[in-house]
């Protein structure tokens, strides 16, 4: 383990970027970055499960884990650095002499100077998420996505990735860049921790670095138009009646949303489409128009 | 009377309702200009001015030249816990222009004041001070428009500042209106004597120049309105601390200083033993100091203007 960037915090021990590196150096070079939300801790949880992995079998290659990013914010349960309530996913490509967090993600971006490079997130404390890779509608990065093997592959078009965040600054610097997410903020949840491990190590063996580790897991590879996004039609309390990863048919009842006082029923969610569950509101107090359940499309039967 | 308006309903998920709010001063004819306060729900100052703005259109409303539309606070849940976001969501309403009229209620927020601002043909933004400063008066007005420059000479700041756009720019509030000025000043989150009369003669200054508000009726003499200097990026400078510390501020803003004077010191926060001696780099005006003492390395102390 090495330290790649340090500086002084004003009330506690310095702030240190923790890197974990593993290979024989010859051949590709791949960098996995989680932690970078403090409160995310399932990217956390799968990067050490596969830095375990990596001490047994040694990659051939270099891969780079930086297992958490966000100390201080995983300390106090915080998505954000605590000092200045900054995203530090909103601070890319940083700034070598710019504010703490413009520093720090500058130093991430220097040191995650790889052909593959993969952000892993959890999703929102409020929502929970099947395990997901989220990549272009086509090109090489779509074949590492799949090539993971996790529970959905969501091809999306790629206008939301520019701007200040880790991923567009990989992209900018020609870097290919996976954007995983699984399971929920603020929890850990060790199967979905586990099934982003398994997709980490597929994507090494595809590189050709590693040994795979079974079959893919994939049940639904999909566009945003394959998915339905169920939102609320009034504000409550919401009732889910489905978790993530179930398979449902048209009419199937996700959910339904309550008044949070005497419980009279103001809605239903039913299914539109055959799919697999994945995504699914978990704190239960909904404004109108939330999201409350995605259903990515996939054949009956 | 001034027509009360709700431009938004949120239903909250507890059954409450909070809405934005929009106050129409006028006539009919003449211009109309919107003025929005309080997108962040940690700078007070914008809604106090929108408020003084309030109540002398009100007092003068037969004698408009125009109308006025006045949001005395565009994010009400984030004001209420006096925090600069969105509370649950936790987004910052300033990057989510124009919003989304499908989008979850931040968005939809943002997307009605878009919409019940359009076309107006003055927009004003109310601001206090970044969390954690004290700053002079200042407008901002976008980099290229010179018109805009200098109406907002007119506003009763020290500095009329234009900014390039960085790249948050485009889902801003100011950004989506041509022709909008920013104004702020005085301290994050807090009131602060005497600046929130300052912003209020400004924009009352400003709706005289735009025709608005009749000279004679105004307040004040048009005499003692502050002529700014018009400033670009290249003349205002961000000092940092060089250490991690206690930062000491010394100094006011807008104060006059000569290169190499003393903004403040970073000191060791369990000891108190000096760390730095933070300097101004030029001959220079004191936009913005730190209040908030605890610095890392690398965190703005203060902005300044070069003369």
């Amino acid at each position: 383990m090495s330290v790649v960037f340090r500086i002084e915090a004003p009330y506690r021990g310095a702030y240190e970027l923790h890197r974990l590196t593993f290979g024989t150096g010859a051949g590709p070079t791949v960098a996995i970055v989680a932690g970078m939300h403090g409160n995310e801790l399932n990217g956390m949880h799968a990067v050490n499960l596969l830095a375990g992995a990596l001490r047994v079998v040694r990659p051939r290659g270099t891969v780079h884990l930086f297992p958490l990013v966000n100390t201080f914010g995983a300390d106090e349960a915080r998505k954000r650095w605590p000092f200045d309530d900054h995203d530090i996913n909103k601070a890319f490509p940083g700034d070598p002499d710019g504010t703490v967090v413009e520093r720090i993600a500058h130093a991430l971006l220097d040191h995650t100077d790889a052909e593959v490079c993969v952000d892993v997130h959890s999703g929102a404390p409020h929502v929970r998420e099947l395990p997901q890779v989220r990549v272009p509608m086509s090109g090489e990065e779509l074949a590492l996505g799949r090539a993971m093997g996790l529970p959905v592959v969501w091809r999306r078009p790629g206008e939301r990735l520019g701007g200040t965040g880790l991923l567009g600054a990989w992209r900018a610097a020609g870097r290919k860049a996976l954007h995983v997410v699984a399971g929920r903020g603020i929890t850990l949840d060790t199967g979905h921790s586990r099934t982003t491990a398994d997709g980490l190590n597929r994507l090494l063996a595809h590189l050709g670095m590693g040994h795979s580790v079974g079959p893919p897991a994939t049940v639904a590879d999909v566009t945003r138009g394959e998915v339905d996004t169920h939102r609320a039609d009034h504000g409550g309390f919401f009732v889910p009646e489905v978790r993530v990863g179930a398979r449902v048919e048209p009419g199937h009842l996700l959910g339904y949303v309550q008044a949070p006082i005497g419980g009279d029923r103001l809605g239903e969610v039913r299914a539109k489409r055959s799919g697999v569950v994945m995504t699914v509101r978990a704190w239960p107090m909904v404004h109108a128009q939330e999201l409350l359940v995605r259903v990515a499309g996939v054949e009956a039967g | 009377m001034p027509e009360l308006k709700s431009i938004i309903e949120v239903e909250l998920p507890s059954g409450d309702v909070t809405a934005v709010m929009r106050q129409r001063f006028g006539t009919g004819a003449g211009p109309r200009v919107a003025i929005v306060a309080g997108i962040r729900g940690d700078a007070p100052e914008g809604i106090r001015v929108a408020h003084a703005v309030m109540r002398f259109l009100e007092e003068h409303e037969s004698q408009l030249g125009g109308t006025v539309d006045v949001y005395p606070c565009a994010n009400p849940l984030a004001a209420h816990r006096s925090s600069r976001l969105w509370p649950f969501f936790d987004v910052d309403l300033n990057r989510l222009f124009p919003g989304r009229a499908g989008g979850h209620p931040p968005d939809r927020v943002a997307h009605a004041l878009c919409e019940d601002v359009r076309g107006a043909d003055q927009v004003l933004e109310l601001r206090g001070a970044r969390a954690a400063f004290r700053e002079a008066p200042q407008a901002l007005v976008r980099h290229r428009d010179a018109e805009a420059a200098a109406r907002a000479a007119h506003t009763n700041v020290s500095v009329v500042w234009r900014r390039r756009p960085g790249p948050a720019a485009a889902t801003t509030f100011a950004h989506q209106f041509p022709g909008s000025i920013v104004l702020e000043g005085g301290t994050g989150n807090r009131l602060t004597a005497g600046v929130g009369r300052d912003l209020a003669d400004g924009v009352l200054n400003l709706l005289s120049t735009l025709g608005v508000v009749g000279e004679a009726d105004l307040p004040f003499h048009w005499a003692g309105v502050r002529r700014p200097v018009e400033v670009e990026d290249e003349q205002v400078l961000r000092v940092r601390a060089g250490r991690g510390g206690l930062f000491l501020p010394r100094g006011e803003a807008w104060a006059e200083l000569e290169a190499g004077a003393l903004l403040g010191t970073v000191v060791d926060p369990v000891t108190g033993e000096l760390r730095e001696e933070v300097r101004t780099p030029a001959d220079a005006h004191v936009l913005a100091i730190r209040e908030l003492p605890v610095v890392f390395p690398g965190t703005m102390v203060a902005r300044v203007v070069t003369r």
